[in-house]
């Protein structure tokens, strides 16, 4: 297990950026807290010092998932492909470490590690902007950002975030995977060109478009429908937002997460499936990866 | 004791291309083995095919393991060294010791630590701040950390300075070699290596053309610097090579009557770089 976490404290010094980037992200929204002025108007009212506080931890909280998704997906595409463009997998590969043993730290390193940093970084961010709004709102906004119960809120939002998503999402990790161990460059070409032409060649041929809603579903809306209840609007309403529907928002976060659904759904381990197999063929490609 | 490597009609194709051609031979402990041949001959598949890291035909057992099976396993009793400055450039050399020392059971830290200290190499520095030279010590320093019983070493002073290539080889033999221990090296320049071999496996087109301990070689083969007067009764002797160096001219002989030709010339043991040359473009092997 220890060996293991070695093997993902390698990633994360081949990747610097896994950690850079959210602390430039974190150190910028500090920066535009400390300084920055924003005119508070939505939806026509302004809204009560809760919502403020809520919409700001919700807000930041998705301006990191959504880094943390583009970067891990980059990162899963590089990390099987770098050190075949260097030569260094001669090096790695005289090293008593298994290929599945390699594939697998990797695949933990793009779906739990970077997340988990990622996580990280935006509850620092969200701790030093809540004190930094605390002292300069003071007449108005009080200590809205230190409800602990929203504040507790959003740290199983993100657990529950970052556990759902690593199973949901592991039919594209083991494709990018995959891809990454597969072709010699042009990986973010190589990643897109076969999921769309096999979309376009549906459409052509049967004239039907069965690819295309799979992918839509994985990447789109499958995982909220699954994951969540109801969740247009009303975690928004969760959080206090001005705007969202507050008459069929619940009471908090707890009630929208959809634990038992997300594990019943045939989804989830249908795509589970796929990720296996196509992690299992990325660790067979990686065992002949040494010819160049 | 059983040989370190043993290897049966090993073949390795690149499509349609035969690199390696049913190669056949065995290495005992203890031995500093050269795999000598020109570029292309085949000596990177082999060396390869024997550290897993490719696909063959034929049987192949290194330290009583099937390498394509085993890759991960061998290597935790085999070391290798690529040629040149195979480590990434974005790793920092303290972190390479720390790293291999988490995931490699026999490697000892205070050995690498203490051949990094004899050299001006900063330990927080990345590769890729180093020089060409400096990287070959820091891999060599990683590998000789490693308690392994067969060092694999392929071009492993490629691109490097007279001076780095012989610190390279003082190390090898110094810090490493006892009898217990195994060495597989290949190199195209045979002359540097020539003192340090054992044995030497001559490879040319995907065959082995020579093979045996530099010791037998000398009773083996002959070199006759030859009295011009009686060049004819030399050449009808059988040499398998013949060439003019300043002014001499040298025939060499493999299993001749040395008696016989010490009658017409001068008879030396040739060298392994003289064999090279001669085994190589000398026609028949």
């Amino acid at each position: 297990m220890i060996r293991f976490l070695w093997l993902i404290r390698r990633e994360l010094w081949e990747y610097r950026a896994a950690w850079i980037l959210p602390a430039v992200i974190g150190g910028l929204l500090v920066l535009a807290a400390s300084f920055g002025h924003v005119d508070v108007d939505i939806a026509g009212a302004r809204p009560g010092p809760d919502a403020l506080g809520g919409a700001l931890l919700f807000g930041f909280g998705i301006v990191f998932l959504f880094v943390m998704l583009a970067y891990s997906s980059w990162y899963l595409l590089d990390c099987l492909n770098a050190d075949r463009r260097d030569r260094s997998i001669l090096f790695w590969k005289s090293l008593p470490i298994g290929d599945a043993q390699t594939v697998i730290a990797k695949l933990a390193t793009g779906l739990i590690a970077i997340p988990l940093i990622y996580f990280a970084a935006a509850d620092v961010t969200t701790l030093a902007i809540a004190f930094i709004v605390s002292l300069r709102a003071r007449a108005w906004i009080g200590n809205a950002m230190w409800h602990p119960g929203q504040w507790l809120q959003l740290q199983a939002l993100w657990l529950y975030l970052i556990a759902t998503l690593a199973i949901w999402l592991l039919p594209v990790a083991g494709w990018l995977l995959l891809v990454s161990a597969s072709v010699r460059r042009a990986t973010v070409l190589w990643s897109l060109l076969p999921p769309l032409a096999a979309v376009w060649v549906e459409r052509v041929l049967l004239g039907t478009n069965w690819v295309g809603r799979i992918l839509a579903i994985r990447l789109v809306d499958g995982y909220p429908a699954t994951a969540f209840h109801d969740l247009s609007g009303s975690l928004l309403g969760a959080f206090g937002f001005p705007g969202a529907s507050r008459a069929a928002a619940p009471a908090s976060v707890w009630a929208l997460l959809a634990p038992l659904r997300f594990v019943a759904a045939p989804a989830t381990w249908a795509g589970a499936a796929v990720g296996a197999v196509l992690i299992g063929v990325a660790i067979r490609v990686r065992v002949r990866n040494v010819d160049p | 004791m059983p040989p370190v490597i043993e290897a049966r009609d090993l073949t390795k194709r690149y499509g349609a291309v035969l690199a390696v051609d049913r190669v056949c031979f065995s290495v005992e402990p203890g031995r500093i083995v050269g795999l000598i041949g020109p570029n292309g001959a085949g000596k990177t598949s082999i060396l390869r095919a024997l550290l897993g890291l490719t696909r063959y035909e034929g049987t192949v057992r290194v330290l009583g393991r099937d390498p394509w099976r085993e890759r991960a396993g061998l290597m935790r009793e085999a070391s290798f060294i690529p040629d040149a400055a195979v480590l990434p450039g974005w790793l920092r050399i303290d972190r390479a010791v720390d790293f291999v020392a988490a995931v490699h059971p026999r490697f000892r830290r205070d050995r690498t630590r203490a051949m990094l200290a004899k050299t001006q190499i900063p330990l927080h520095r990345r590769v890729r701040e180093l020089s060409k030279g400096m990287r070959t010590q820091v891999h060599l320093a990683l590998a000789m950390g490693i308690d392994a019983k067969l060092l694999v070493l392929d071009e492993p002073t490629l691109g490097l300075d007279l001076l780095a290539r012989r610190a390279f080889y003082d190390a090898l033999v110094e810090d490493f070699m006892d009898e217990s221990r195994t060495i597989v090296l290949t190199t195209h320049q045979v002359e540097e290596v020539e003192n340090l071999l054992t044995d030497v496996l001559f490879v040319d087109r995907g065959r082995i053309v020579l093979d045996g301990s530099v010791e037998s070689l000398a009773t083996r083969y002959a070199a006759l610097s030859v009295d011009p007067a009686r060049l004819a009764e030399a050449r009808a002797l059988g040499p398998f090579y013949e060439r003019r160096s300043l002014g001499k001219i040298l025939l060499y002989y493999e299993g001749a009557d040395r008696a016989a030709l010490a009658a017409l010339g001068e008879l030396h043991a040739p060298d392994v770089a003289d064999l090279f040359v001669a085994k190589l473009s000398g026609g028949a092997p």
